[in-house]
């Protein structure tokens, strides 16, 4: 169990403090913002962003980047209600989602791992492959509410003590993901890797495989978390999903994953999703014009990230998980 | 890493030439002035933001707001020209807010050292939203009739766009610099090892601030023709432009871990791509493919060296990137 | 060095060779002579040879849009009746600088007219100048160019004179909030033209027709919130207008995404506020049978596709001029031209729990 001084001095604090900022200051102007919609709405806008950037921080940690995720996600939220309405069931067409993502993963991950390409150029490829082949695929269709499967949607409309399912989705994800990168040494090998590459390599770590195996993990949970999405809206067509992966990288920078590698953790990034959803509620919340709304999103942001480099550089931060920081 | 670049940027020039022959081999109308002349068109407001995120690639840092700034600056040139103020000082107030925007990023940088694609992707959120804030809903057309024939038309007696003009100038000063002046040397240096540049006595981080600028004027530069080309200013224009300037950099050889890269290559990539789009749409391929073609040659374009040189050395190219990224990643600390 | 020496030669070589082909095809003669080589004046003597073997191409905002697919369904119809040959192309994002590029396409392929739907009213004129000044009829449909740019093309198909758009959506959330309470309008993107329009119209009307009526906020800019058609951002704006104004009676959604948008998240929190607006009734319809919705409206885009290929064809064949008080027939319709060079179609249709099974079979 973590100490209280760990707790306080680990690397998430900023994020969660700058979250009860954003949420409390916009609650004392507009108490609204507290009532249950104001919330619960944030914690049902988050879900997807947040998963994905679960899956993100493996690949980060490592040094590389994978921007394929929000044509994965897209593709897969469509593939899911199209597949239930040709009548493969709903297991049929989450296995559809799932290996949809797996191959993806996989050859992201052959090509970074393997042939040790650059993965910001790889998965800017993938991106526009899979795009590519999403368009084509859905072509003018729209998956709508009637194609989803019940299980799903299901999912998408409820709660558990007032909490939605899909929210508590990307609680145990992240729970999960968090002991895994603490406890499995597969976990705290991601993070030897993107410290010091080659002393990993000196040190008998199979980089390559763990490499490979994160983008496959991610392109797994980018697929799954297709049926999030489709649970959600309710709808899928050719344009979801556009621009995501820009938000997902956002949410982990803001969260403490930092791009050089080799700090960070899933719970920074699920904090930074929320943080980044809380600004996008409150701004809209607190009346603030319309036209200036996305000014001051990005304004914001760039706030976060900031906020966030100055109190890690000052304090000598450890991560909740208690891998140091460097 | 010279042989790298060199073997890649002859196959992109090489990559061109075959892409304009299987162009008019396959499409009908394709080979002729006129679509040279749309496809000039097309490619000008790219060419002219890849020049300048070439050096910033090269140098170790990425820009991924460019789109926005482009907007913005055509924004401001709209708002300006709205409020009463003569078309062409309103131009000057677009390259001016071009540049500020880059001034900004830089800064971000340099200054608060924080850490260049993640703040971009902020300052690509905020640009935008203060293309909003000026014009609202309202786009501004009506612009001067001159200024627009000058965006569209063509120079008398010939084929050539007047934008083409623009990116001409701009990309024989952008190889002049890298190429052969001081400053250029400077930003490979950056990009292969800030930390060994900075001993050397290089000022890596006044380097880096005008490496920004320059991304930032040159997408007002974009921003201008392309105001002038849609006889228009609009909130929401340019819209996704800044994924498919860095994936026509990268195509072009630019090596996305810093060091490597020509502006040769650069436009011929921007050129190629281009092409392909133009010969796939005429001989009746959807828009969809041609994402799907962008994807592909993205890949090809690192797979296609990474096999030569293994084919060339027998040695794991692993190492030297390796080593490059911990060195860089030193400097930037 | 001797690298780069033959590197820049290759260079030097490579752009040699694009220009050199580029000059052979000026000797090969510009699109502009390959078109006019196939819209013989011949045509324009005998009407009926005139329509066969015409090219027309169809274009919409974007390809991918199931809205638009009715429309080119429409437009096909047409063209089968009159023995034309029609390509649905275009863009795979509806902004204007992609819808250029395949304007620019239909011009290099010598098309004889262009059905179109403006994905921006300002950014496609050039290009639509350049197509009309290279002998290709112009017609948009469902969504038109600036109005100081109508010169641009012949004539513009739209469904129903603007404020009748708008003020009957008013209608429609008035009679179910029972006349009573404050609305919100949850649009498309800022600068969505039409959509502008019909807000435009809603304002006044409201407040002459329903004085026991508001806006949320007070005036219409305050009520107006931007979805962008896009179904994440439509959802996040729904729920601001909640959150923002708690105690909001209805909400206008005048584009099928928002609309539909709408729709699932009221059933997904359950919230009492009337929504309506423009829906595709095969999108609408589960929630127009569970009650979620009562009532919404579209006109059919069947129609307007079809009505543009016959305002295209007969304009090409100069039976039709466009001219404002001129008149033409497509099918067994016959439009008039008004004020500002467009052709409506009529009030738009609605769709509510009686007639939503036949209808969502049909768009």
């Amino acid at each position: 169990m973590t100490s209280l001084k760990q707790l306080l001095t680990a690397r998430e604090m900023p994020v969660f403090i700058a979250i009860l900022v954003v949420v409390i200051a916009t609650g004392v102007a507009k108490p609204t913002f507290f009532s249950a919609t104001g919330v619960i709405d944030i914690l049902l806008g988050v879900s997807i962003v947040a998963i994905l950037a679960i899956g993100q921080t493996f690949v980060i940690v490592m040094r590389h980047i994978d921007l394929s995720v929000g044509s994965l996600i897209g593709f897969t939220s469509f593939v899911i209600g199209d597949l239930y309405d040709k009548g493969y069931g709903t297991v049929g067409a989450l296995a559809g989602a799932l290996a949809i993502g797996l191959i993806v993963g996989a050859a992201n991950g052959f090509l970074v791992a393997y042939m040790k390409l650059p993965s910001l150029v790889v998965t800017l490829g993938s991106l526009y492959i899979v795009r590519g082949i999403f368009s084509d695929y859905a072509f003018g269709r729209t998956v709508t509410a009637a194609m989803v499967p019940p299980e799903v949607s299901w999912i998408g409309l409820n709660r558990l003590f007032g909490i939605p399912y899909l929210f508590l989705i990307g609680l145990l994800l992240v729970a999960v993901s968090g002991v895994a990168m603490r406890r499995l040494r597969q976990g705290r090998d991601l993070y030897a890797i993107g410290s010091n590459p080659q002393a990993a390599e000196l040190a008998g770590i199979p980089v390559a495989r763990r490499v490979f195996g994160a983008f496959v993990i991610n392109g797994a949970i980018a697929g799954l978390a297709g049926a999030v999405m489709l649970g959600r809206f309710s709808q899928a067509n050719a344009n979801s999903g556009l621009a995501l992966e820009l938000f997902v990288v956002a949410a982990c920078v803001v969260g403490g994953v930092t791009i050089a590698g080799g700090s960070g953790s899933v719970w920074g990034a699920f904090l930074g999703a929320i943080l980044l959803q809380s600004i996008t509620r409150a701004i809209g919340a607190l009346g603030i014009p319309q036209f200036w709304q996305q000014a001051f999103n990005g304004g914001l942001i760039i706030l976060a990230i900031a906020f966030d480099k100055y109190l890690n550089s000052r304090v000598k931060t450890t991560t909740i998980m208690g891998s140091k920081d460097e | 890493m010279s042989r790298l670049s060199f073997s890649w940027d002859k196959g992109v020039a090489l990559f061109l030439v075959l892409a304009v022959m299987w162009g008019t081999l396959v499409a009908d109308n394709f080979a002729n002035t006129s679509n040279l002349a749309f496809v000039l068109r097309d490619v000008t407001e790219f060419a002219i933001i890849a020049l300048a995120m070439t050096f910033l690639i090269i140098s170790g840092e990425i820009d991924l707001s460019v789109a926005s700034t482009l907007n913005l600056a055509s924004a401001s040139t709209g708002f300006l020209f709205r409020e009463g103020l003569p078309f062409e000082v309103a131009m000057v107030g677009g390259l001016l807010v071009g540049l500020a925007c880059g001034l900004f990023n830089g800064f971000l940088v340099t200054k608060l050292g924080l850490p260049s694609l993640a703040v971009t992707i902020a300052t690509l959120a905020l640009y935008r939203g203060l293309s909003f804030a000026l014009l609202g809903n309202q786009p501004v057309n009506q612009l001067p009739d001159f200024w627009i024939s000058i965006g569209y038309g063509k120079i008398p007696g010939t084929f050539l766009p007047w934008s083409t003009i623009v990116l001409v100038i701009l990309a024989a000063i952008a190889w002049f610099i890298l190429h052969h002046t001081r400053f250029g040397r400077w930003t490979f240096a950056i990009g292969v090892n800030a930390e060994a540049a900075k001993f050397s006595g290089i000022p890596v981080q006044r380097t880096k601030m005008t490496l920004f600028a320059m991304t930032g004027l040159m997408s007002g530069v974009a921003g201008i023709v392309y105001t002038l080309r849609f006889a228009s200013a609009s909130p929401d224009g340019a819209v996704g432009f800044e994924l498919s300037i860095i994936a026509a950099t990268l195509f072009g050889g630019v090596s996305i871990a810093g060091g490597v890269g020509t502006i040769w290559g650069v436009l011929a990539a921007v050129f190629s791509l281009g092409v392909i789009r133009s010969a796939l749409q005429l001989s009746g391929f959807s828009a969809n493919s041609l994402l799907m073609v962008s994807g592909g040659l993205l890949l090809i374009s690192v797979i296609a060296p990474r096999v030569t040189e293994a084919l060339r050395n027998r040695k794991p190219a692993a190492a030297k990137t390796n080593t490059k990224k911990t060195l860089r990643e030193v400097g930037n600390e | 060095m001797n690298n780069r020496l033959i590197k820049s030669g290759i260079k030097a070589f490579a752009l040699t060779s694009v220009l050199a082909l580029g000059i052979a095809g000026c000797a090969s003669g510009t699109t502009e002579s390959a078109s006019t080589e196939e819209e013989t004046p011949a045509a324009e003597e005998t009407t009926e040879a005139a329509s066969e073997g015409l090219r027309i191409a169809i274009m919409p905002k974007a390809i991918n849009i199931g809205y638009f697919a009715a429309w080119d369904e429409g437009a096909q119809a047409a063209c089968e009746e009159l023995g034309a040959s029609c390509d649905y192309i275009g863009p795979n994002e509806a902004t204007g600088p992609a819808q250029v590029q395949f304007i620019n396409q239909v011009i290099q392929e010598g098309y004889d007219a262009l059905v179109i739907s403006a994905a921006d009213q300002n950014a496609i004129v050039p290009a639509l100048e350049e197509a009309a000044a290279a002998g290709i009829t112009i017609v948009t449909s469902d969504a038109d160019v600036a109005a100081e740019s109508a010169s641009a093309r012949l004539v513009s198909i739209l469904p129903s004179a603007a404020d009748r758009i708008g003020t009957a959506e008013v209608d429609w959330v008035a009679e179910e909030v029972g006349e009573e309470g404050s609305v919100a309008i949850l649009s498309a993107a800022a600068t969505a033209a039409n959509q502008n329009v019909w807000i435009a119209a809603m304002g006044p009307y409201l407040e002459a027709t329903y004085p026991n009526m508001s806006w949320v906020g007070g005036s219409l800019d305050s009520a107006v919130f931007y979805g962008d058609d896009d179904a994440t951002k439509s959802v996040e704006q729904f729920n601001a207008i909640l959150s923002q104004y708690p105690d909001v009676a209805g909400i206008i959604a005048p584009t099928t995404v928002g609309v539909l948008a709408a729709a699932q998240e009221k059933k997904a929190k359950g919230v009492d506020v009337a929504v309506t607006g423009l829906g595709l009734p095969s999108e609408m319809a589960p929630y127009i049978e569970d009650g979620t919705i009562a009532k919404v409206g579209l006109w059919n885009p069947i129609d307007l596709g079809y009505v543009a290929v016959y305002a295209a064809v007969l304009g090409h064949n100069g039976e039709f001029d466009g001219a404002v008080g001129a008149s033409f027939t497509a099918g067994e319709t016959t439009y008039e031209v008004v004020e500002g060079g467009i052709a409506y179609l009529g009030d738009p249709f609605t769709f509510t729990i009686d007639n939503i099974a036949t209808f969502k079979e049909i768009y």
